[in-house]
């Protein structure tokens, strides 16, 4: 059944046009990975600031409120680009085992930061300022560096499949 | 610069723009000594990212019918060499000069493709590593 959407993505006008355009497709790609760039690269800080890598003197909170709108900002863009790469591959990438494992570990990091605001992030206003904040705010932060790592490498490696 | 440092905007550096060189080199599924020239008839074009292509029904020395995937750059790099988006059609005699997928199967990367007008045109993409590579002629 979900094969049967892929091929019909595919198949649609808007998927045929950018995986035979000339310079769209390379365009939404560029696109992709700089959004990455600005996604992972605001989670990190966070998340380096959960495990008091950096910013060590500024709140959790302050960190958090400061970088979350380019978080999002960056999340926008590199969904709404990487949907249109998938709708542009989608029969193809529907068997791809890099592409499923990629698919995996993004349910996974979605997950991850609401857990993280339903448990520990609760009483944040008892290690805000922490240098090394509790075991399992960290635990968090290691995990979302460790998806967002494995995304990065898992949708590389698409390339490599067929 | 701590070489640490330096490492990791190397590693960065190498995913950014890896993918937007090439989507995957050369070497990551062909093998270079492989080499392989097949005579066919196009019997299907897939003029599409990240790799165009095209599908010959090519008669072997006792007689048998086999079908050849022929893999090619992208479209943005085939036409940057000369190809055009119908440079081949479906019932088009080819030759394909080009070496065999490292997994054995009827799939071969189209490194030199002689058209039906004679013309000869590059089907690598430039910096794919693969032999003959024009960014490598060059003396990189």
């Amino acid at each position: 059944m979900f094969f049967n959407l892929c091929q019909w993505l595919f198949d649609s006008e808007l998927g045929t046009s950018i995986r035979e355009s000339t310079f769209v497709f390379p365009l939404i790609e560029t696109t992709h990975v700089l959004a990455i760039a600005l996604l992972v690269g605001t989670v990190a800080i966070l998340d380096l600031r959960l495990w008091g890598v950096v910013l060590k003197g500024e709140r959790v909170t302050t960190v958090a409120r400061q970088l979350l709108p380019l978080t999002w900002a960056g999340f926008s863009v590199v969904f709404s680009s990487g949907l249109l790469l998938f709708i542009a591959e989608a029969a193809k990438l529907y068997a791809n085992p890099a592409f499923r494992l990629k698919l995996l570990f993004l349910i996974l990091v979605g997950l991850n930061p609401l857990v993280f605001h339903f448990t520990v992030y609760r009483d944040v206003d008892h290690w805000d300022a922490a240098v090394v904040t509790p075991p399992r705010a960290r635990l968090a932060g290691g995990l979302s560096l460790a998806l967002w790592a494995g995304i990065i490498v898992a949708g590389r490696a698409i390339a490599y499949y067929h | 610069m701590p070489s640490n440092i330096r490492s990791l905007m190397f590693i960065t550096g190498f995913l950014v723009v890896g993918p937007l060189l090439a989507h995957h080199s050369f070497s990551a599924e062909f093998d270079g000594s492989k080499p392989i020239e097949l005579k066919g008839v196009v019997r299907r074009i897939e003029w599409a990212n990240p790799h165009v292509y095209f599908y010959i029904e090519v008669k072997t020395a006792q007689g048998k019918i086999e079908n050849w995937g022929c893999e090619t750059g992208g479209p943005g790099s085939l036409l940057r060499q000369g190809w055009k988006r119908d440079s081949l059609k479906v019932g088009d005699a080819v030759t394909v000069n080009g070496y065999r997928a490292k997994d054995g199967s009827k799939l071969a990367d189209a490194r030199l493709v002689t058209l039906p007008d004679g013309r000869r045109v590059w089907g690598g993409t430039p910096g794919d590593g693969g032999p003959g590579d024009p960014a490598k002629r060059g003396g990189n």
